[in-house]
């Protein structure tokens, strides 16, 4: 089949809705399909919001290709009569966050009549989808709050050929992701000042500003932890994060109400080792439960570094939660072939 | 420095601008900048919809990104403060394919508005380009021509020279390229029976239909050329190719009317090889100086038939001349160090 794999980005910064359509591009291409990506840029600046959506509207593939799987914002509003979204977040600052302090906007007469705009023109565009997937149950309970539209669940899979690592489990807890407030890599930081074992910790990843690494830096040396704690502000490729993650006990993420369970998550699970996440990370909660297969607790400093150490002086526990939560991942069947079939079906 | 490249994109296909804006982008990284590729979908049919995708391309918004490098109608459109064109081609339909009786654009007041509208549209984003360069004389007479503006040259060099770095000769006429009408292998094998009976011919490269096979097969035959001439009809990879003219006495490239140098003759001059060209070849002449390193005769059987028979009469002089070949296309300077000073200046 001819499938066009439709998506926006933003030059030069990678990350998890780009993963998504290589990764998908190359499994399609795996079980035989033609693919082809069409990922357009797209800027968060409101003043530029509907005349990029216009330029999405003028891409019709109706001719080219046999399905279009759409999956970043404004993607869906191309044309195409077997329209296939699989829908990983909404433009958030005009949704859920509207309410919150990541609001990208102030809120005015204008502003409220853009998103108000926005949310008309979204749930006519996501109407014409002949299918509708999200990516978890929250970001399905939002199209559903928002925009009334029913979806399924699609859990997305990290690739298949995702190396493994036999490294054995060190004193360390590691968290690879984009450094970013939002990710809240500084939290970890207050909670290690506050830990009574000698767990070391691991952050590492791309800042997405660097202002917020020498944050970290800095933070970690006033509370006199500089030593016990790696801040690595770069690009970690997959291998050395199998390597890096499975050389540690634990995993952490802790994303503020995050759209899916994240693939850090996923990345723990497959060196089974347990995630330390918060009760308000979101989608993490679909994949890990407290005491099952990690730990989830308050976002506090005080909550974390009690996790910390009963993670480091349990490590039995910890190595046995590591490998509940690579069961849990079978158990929500997060697989390519569930992927497919259901994009395809 | 971070760097797009934008290219026009019809799904599914891919070309020798598909080849050249990988290779682009992948030379611009390899100098140390990042750089991404852009490919935006366009298609020219229906007319009605050009307008809609024109003004699509003024609407996106190129953020993250110091350099736009854009190659194509209407991908030159995007708007960016430091935009270079590097031009491929313009839409032509609306220029000297129109002129020539060849475009499908209607010759009704309709279609006077669209070639109207494509000339100032192509204005304005000439004019708020910083530089224009193009890939050919022909493509900067007719964007002098139509649009007055001036452009620099800027030819697209070898993708791959690493496979042409010459090599002892075997003694054969070597005929490159894809094999079809235009490009005239058949004509070569009719200019065999002029020749010497010390000439021997290869034919390498995919049949662009199975009745361009035949009707070589069937020449061959009629003519009783069996014994020699060699066919390689087949999709060669690049070491293939390279292997063909690195050992090839002189090589012959006599396609119909061609834009451009022809990529066919630059690799036979990177490899040091004598060049056979007729006087109709178009663009492919300026690889040639009449009895410095090669010959440019009438496109018949017998004309051609002569040059083979010079070409071929001693090893001697046919290496004399593909040194000379090499030297008159190193002083020309086609090389990506070049063009990317350029490109980037």
């Amino acid at each position: 089949m001819k499938v066009a794999i439709v998506s926006s980005f933003v030059p030069f910064v990678g990350g998890g809705a780009r993963n998504i359509v290589d990764w998908l591009a190359a499994e399609l291409e795996k079980r035989g399909h033609e693919v082809v990506k069409v990922l357009l840029p797209f800027s968060d600046e409101p003043r530029f919001l509907f005349q990029q959506i216009a330029a999405f509207r003028t891409i019709d593939l109706t001719d080219s290709a046999d399905i279009a799987i759409c999956i970043r914002p404004p993607a869906y509003f191309i044309k195409h009569p077997r329209k296939v979204v699989w829908f990983i977040h909404h433009l958030r600052t005009y949704y859920d966050l509207w309410e919150s302090e990541f609001r990208l906007t102030r809120d005015t007469a204008i502003t409220r009549a853009r998103r108000d705009s926005l949310r008309r023109a979204d749930t006519a565009a996501l109407g014409e989808a002949t299918r509708i997937f999200v990516n978890s149950v929250v970001v399905g309970e939002r199209l559903k709050k928002y925009n009334d539209i029913e979806s399924t669940v699609l859990y997305p899979p990290l690739p298949t050929d995702y190396r493994g690592s036999s490294n054995d489990a060190g004193d360390t807890i590691t968290y690879i992701s984009r450094l970013d407030l939002t990710k809240r890599q500084h939290l970890l930081i207050d909670a290690l000042a506050l830990t009574t074992s000698d767990v070391r910790l691991v952050l590492a990843g791309k800042a997405a500003d660097a202002s917020y690494s020498t944050f970290l830096r800095e933070h970690a040396e006033n509370l006199g932890v500089e030593h016990r704690v790696t801040i690595d502000d770069r690009w970690v490729s997959d291998d050395e994060k199998a390597d890096l993650i499975a050389s540690s006990f634990a995993v952490a993420y802790l994303p503020v109400d995050e759209d899916s369970y994240g693939y850090p998550t996923l990345e723990a699970a497959r060196v089974q080792r347990p995630v330390l996440t918060a009760v308000d990370s979101g989608g993490v909660l679909e994949l890990v439960s407290d005491g099952l297969n990690g730990r989830v607790v308050e976002p506090t400093p005080q909550a974390l570094a009690a996790a910390m150490d009963d993670l480091f002086f349990d490590r039995d526990n910890s190595a046995r939660m590591g490998v509940a939560l690579s069961q849990s991942v079978s158990d929500l069947d997060i697989s390519w072939d569930t992927v497919i079939e259901g994009l395809l079906s | 420095m971070k760097v797009v490249v934008a290219n026009n994109m019809a799904p599914f296909l891919w070309g020798g601008a598909e080849e050249l804006a990988v290779n682009l982008v992948d030379r611009i990284q390899r100098r140390g900048h990042e750089a991404e590729l852009l490919r935006i979908p366009f298609r020219w049919n229906p007319v009605e919809d050009l307008p809609a995708q024109m003004v699509a391309m003024r609407s996106l918004e190129l953020e993250n990104t110091d350099r736009l490098i854009a190659l194509k109608f209407p991908a030159y459109y995007l708007r960016h403060e430091h935009k270079t064109v590097w031009l491929l081609h313009q839409f032509r339909q609306a220029y000297d394919l129109y002129d020539a009786g060849m475009s499908e654009l209607p010759g009704s007041v309709f279609g006077d508005e669209i070639r109207e509208t494509i000339a100032r549209a192509d204005a304005q984003s000439f004019d708020d380009s910083r530089n224009i360069f193009t890939n050919s004389p022909t493509t900067s007479d007719r964007l002098w021509h139509y649009n007055e503006f001036a452009s620099e040259v800027l030819r697209p060099p070898l993708n791959d020279p690493e496979h042409f770095t010459g090599g002892r000769s075997e003694g054969y006429i070597f005929a490159g390229g894809r094999v079809n009408g235009a490009k005239r292998q058949n004509l070569l094998v009719e200019a065999l029976a002029h020749a010497s009976n010390k000439v021997k011919l290869v034919i390498a490269g995919p049949p662009e239909s199975p009745a361009d096979r035949e009707l070589l097969e069937q020449t061959i035959e009629r003519l009783g050329m069996q014994g020699r001439v060699t066919l390689d009809l087949r999709f060669l990879s690049r070491a293939e190719v390279g292997d063909y003219v690195n050992h090839a006495m002189a090589c012959a490239y006599i396609p119909f009317d061609e834009d451009s140098l022809g990529y066919v003759a630059m690799e036979a001059a990177e490899a040091g090889k004598a060049i056979i060209t007729t006087t109709d070849s178009g663009g492919v002449r300026g690889m040639v100086e009449v009895g410095n390193n090669g010959w440019i005769v009438d496109p018949t059987p017998e004309a051609l038939g002569e040059a083979m028979s010079a070409a071929s009469q001693s090893g001697a002089l046919a290496k004399k001349m593909g040194k000379s070949s090499r030297e008159l296309w190193r002083g020309m300077n086609v090389t990506w160090d070049y063009t990317l000073d350029r490109l980037l200046s």
